[in-house]
């Protein structure tokens, strides 16, 4: 009755794949406890080989010919027997690992008749099918090698029970197998789920922020359902009625609506029949299978319902990938890979239904474990690429931001060029206007006096000498006024001064320069200066001309709001009104004409004791430009 | 500017002319022959005849024209000081326009004379020119001050500069200031305490620091373009 897998030596460090035992079923009324020793030769000799990992099959017959289906307190024994007599080969502390053992009642493992092992006391818990079976071989308190292993199973007769197989070895051999096991469907799952509750809760904080971005809500939903609805996976609670099989159990059904909400989102599409069933259909299941009303048996009323549960669960996962991947097509990427997700999702479902309805080895993977991980890596997927995009369109802002400077900045540059070229050719056009107003006015005129008296023959050479010399002192003074006299108004006095005094002196008149500093006139263009060396010219040739003085006196003052630059003589004075008046006077209006033109305001006072002439100038000017 | 007499020299002054203006040279020709104390030692009518004029013994005042029909009259100023360097130059102008006296002095020239000066006014413009005074206008004072004003507070080539050229005395200054201010030599040489030909001869050294310091700043920026070894 010895069924080794292999029947060589083995290294030491090796260990040994156990994969036929035998086994048989026994009836009990209710669970009991298990002894502490228990020899198999003690139990009936029925027993069935079988290749592991298996399911075995229910009962067909009760032993008892009562109807015990009706009757709950019938229960079943299985018993799996391992024989292992080549064990003896191996040393060191042995241990015995299996991927799991599928049973509602009691497990108890016996190590050569003694009790090693006790598992699900209070009948099954949620974790019990992904924890694998590690049990460390106390090899001190028997000595004798290890010769057989038996398993005793209790469940309700309805049941059917499953076994991995069972490695036996050094336990530092098997544990690198067991924990991989156990970290691979157990504690990976878990942390991606715990690791997708803290992204869940971080978007919640973003939706407090941005209530208008329901994506983020639906976002921290999706991370709760999924948590709690796998929380099945790592809790090693009882399988009992309670709040917690009734949030974990309908969990799946929410993430699927959840999932649902999303996918219509994306894609844009209200599906409003589909949302209908489903929202009422889920909402139903909820409500009926609440404790306080368990209208339905709250799962884990187990065998029959599970199976039942991850059926409509598969069925309506599929629906919900389904339609939304075809809404979404289309329309929405995001949408097309979500749906592709739940599709994916869904596909992971399915080994655990077939494992829970034994139409897989009870070696198989529960991979339903892993959906949460999907659910998270595809909307960690969406979130990144959103993330791109935001930075992407960040960044594409900001060049066109910069663009639109740039551009306008050139056009500003345009404008500004545009303006100034205006503004330089305003200045030209001032200027020639100026000169040819003063060319017209003064030069021009006395040179075409000059020529008629020269053809007319009437005059003597030094009188067309003398307009000859007034014509260029009028083109000195125009020059000077293009000189950079900087605001300086004394300096251009002296410029006029510097000019007249070749006249002067040869006019027996002294000049007494009396001048004080002045400020600084800020106003005082090419085209001012020329007014006022052409007024102070004019001044100073009336008095050379017409009065006879002996002295002329110019000084200069700073009166309110203003400069004045006075010019007195001391000759015979003359009467003002009359050379106003007359024609002959233009003198006088173009001084007056010249002082209105910077602004300023000229006065003559006269009497038999000479003359005084003042021109007052603004010390700030009010209109910007002027004009001859 | 208001003349001065000094004393006449025992030596006529030789007058040598670089002009093209026909007029005014024919002018001051007569006036110079009608002088007894000056002699018109050479005269040309072009640029090249100016510069082969310099081949010859020096003059005591040499009048150039800036607008010759074959060059710049410039070219003949920096000539004439190196080849005349006990020559005063002078400058004829239309206008006394601060451009061309500027430039002038800048090249080495030590006055001007307006061409339509009267024969008395050109006499006593070269005499004082011979005897160590120039002439000066409120604008050209005002420009030597600028020029100076921009060169000796830490310009940039300040240290180049300083080596060659030493800046305006306080004197120097106040002649200038005065004459900014529209007074003639006289008036300023009453108002300092000086005679009037010092005035004038205040105007000459001005006038040689401008040209040293215009030709230092050449030099600085001519170093600083890498146009000038060390």
């Amino acid at each position: 009755m010895l069924f080794l897998q292999d029947g060589h030596g083995y290294p030491a460090t090796a260990s040994v794949h156990l994969t036929r035992a035998e086994w048989q079923i026994s009836e009990a009324h209710g669970f009991s406890a298990p002894p502490r020793t228990l020899d198999s030769k003690t139990l009936p000799d029925a027993w069935q080989p079988v290749v592991l990992p298996q399911a075995l099959p229910v009962a067909a017959h009760p032993t008892d010919g009562t109807a015990l289906s009706t009757t709950s307190n019938i229960t079943s024994t299985t018993w799996i027997k391992l024989s292992a007599n080549d064990l003896s080969g191996l040393s060191g502390e042995l241990a015995l690992y299996g991927v799991r053992i599928k049973t509602d009642g009691t497990i108890a493992v016996y190590a050569n008749g003694r009790l090693v092992h006790r598992a699900q006391e209070q009948g099954p818990s949620w974790n019990s099918l992904f924890t694998p079976l590690w049990i460390v071989l106390d090899k001190q308190a028997d000595t004798a090698p290890l010769s057989e292993i038996l398993i005793r199973l209790e469940h309700t007769p309805q049941s059917r029970i499953a076994l991995s197989s069972v490695w036996v070895g050094p336990s530092d051999a098997l544990r690198g197998r067991y924990y991989m096991r156990q970290w691979l469907q157990r504690d990976l799952p878990a942390m991606l789920s715990a690791a997708f509750l803290a992204v869940g809760v971080f978007a919640l904080f973003v939706w407090l922020k941005r209530r208008h971005e329901t994506r983020y809500l639906l976002f921290f939903n999706l991370a709760a359902v999924s948590f709690v609805g796998h929380m099945h996976y790592y809790v090693s609670r009882p399988m009992t009625q309670d709040w917690f099989a009734w949030l974990t159990s309908n969990a799946l059904f929410w993430l699927l609506l959840v999932v649902h909400f999303f996918l219509c989102q994306l894609h844009g599409r209200p599906l409003t029949w589909l949302t209908r069933v489903l929202v009422g259909g889920i909402v139903l299941i909820s409500v009926l299978t609440l404790p306080g009303i368990a209208v339905l048996p709250v799962f884990p009323s187990t065998s029959l319902l599970v199976p039942l549960v991850y059926g409509i669960a598969v069925l309506v996962g599929t629906t919900v990938a389904l339609t939304g991947g075809v809404s979404a097509w289309h329309r929405s990427e995001d949408g097309r890979l979500v749906a592709l997700g739940i599709g994916g999702g869904v596909m992971l479902g399915i080994p655990d239904w077939l494992l829970h309805n034994n139409f897989l080895s009870p070696e198989g993977w529960f991979l339903g474990a892993y959906t949460n991980a999907v659910t998270f890596g595809l909307f960690g997927v969406l979130m990144y690429r959103r993330y791109l995009s935001a930075i992407g369109e960040v960044e594409q802002l900001n060049a066109n931001l910069a663009q639109r400077l740039q551009a306008r900045e050139a056009e500003l540059e345009i404008s500004h060029q545009r303006l100034r070229k205006v503004e330089f050719q305003q200045t030209i056009s001032d200027e020639r206007q100026r000169l040819m107003q003063d060319m017209h006015d003064g030069l021009g005129s006395s040179l075409i006096s000059a020529i008629r008296m020269a053809d007319n023959g009437g005059m003597s050479d030094a009188k067309i000498s003398q307009i000859l010399k007034d014509c260029l002192d009028d083109l000195k003074l125009t020059i000077d006024s293009m000189e950079p006299v900087e605001a300086d108004l004394l300096l251009l006095l002296a410029t006029l001064r510097f000019r007249l005094e070749p006249r002067l002196e040869g006019s027996g008149t002294t000049l007494r320069w009396e001048v004080q500093e002045l400020p600084t006139l800020v106003w005082l263009d090419p085209s001012s200066a020329l007014n006022i060396l052409r007024i102070i010219q004019e001044s100073i040739a009336n008095i050379l001309r017409h009065t006879r003085a002996t002295e002329i006196r110019v000084s200069t003052a700073l009166v309110a709001k203003g400069v004045r630059v006075n010019i007195a003589d001391n000759g015979q004075g003359f009467d003002i009104e009359k050379a106003l008046r007359k024609t002959s006077g233009r003198g006088l209006q173009n001084q007056l004409r010249r002082a209105q033109a910077v602004e300023g305001t000229v006065h003559w006072q006269s009497g038999p004791a000479g003359t005084l002439f003042t021109l007052w100038l603004p010390l700030v000017r009010t209109m910007l430009r002027s004009s001859v | 500017m208001h003349h001065e007499h000094s004393a006449p020299a025992p030596q006529p002054i030789h007058v040598a002319i670089v002009e093209d203006d026909l007029g005014f040279s024919d002018a001051l020709v007569r006036v110079l022959q009608a002088t007894p104390d000056m002699h018109l030692a050479a005269k040309a009518g072009t640029q090249a005849e100016g510069l082969h004029l310099l081949q010859g013994p020096p003059a005591d005042v040499l009048l150039v024209d800036l607008g010759l029909p074959d060059g710049s009259g410039i070219a003949v100023i920096q000539a004439a000081v190196v080849l005349w360097p006990s020559c005063s130059i002078m400058v004829s102008t239309n206008f006394g326009d601060e451009t061309h006296v500027m430039r002038s002095i800048e090249a080495g020239a030590a006055g001007y004379l307006l061409k339509d000066s009267s024969p008395a006014k050109m006499i006593e413009e070269i005499r004082s020119l011979a005897s160590g005074g120039s002439p000066i206008s409120p604008i050209i004072a005002r420009q030597v001050l600028t020029r100076f004003r921009q060169t000796t507070p830490s310009s940039v080539g300040q240290a180049a500069v300083d080596a060659i050229a030493s800046p305006l005395s306080t004197r120097e200054k106040e002649v200038l200031e005065f004459i900014v201010k529209g007074f003639t030599a006289q008036e300023i040489a009453k108002l300092m305490q000086l005679s009037p030909f010092t005035v004038r001869t205040f105007v000459r050294r001005i006038y040689s620091k401008l040209k040293v310091t215009s030709k230092a700043e050449a030099i600085y920026e001519a170093r600083t373009l890498g146009l000038l070894g060390e």
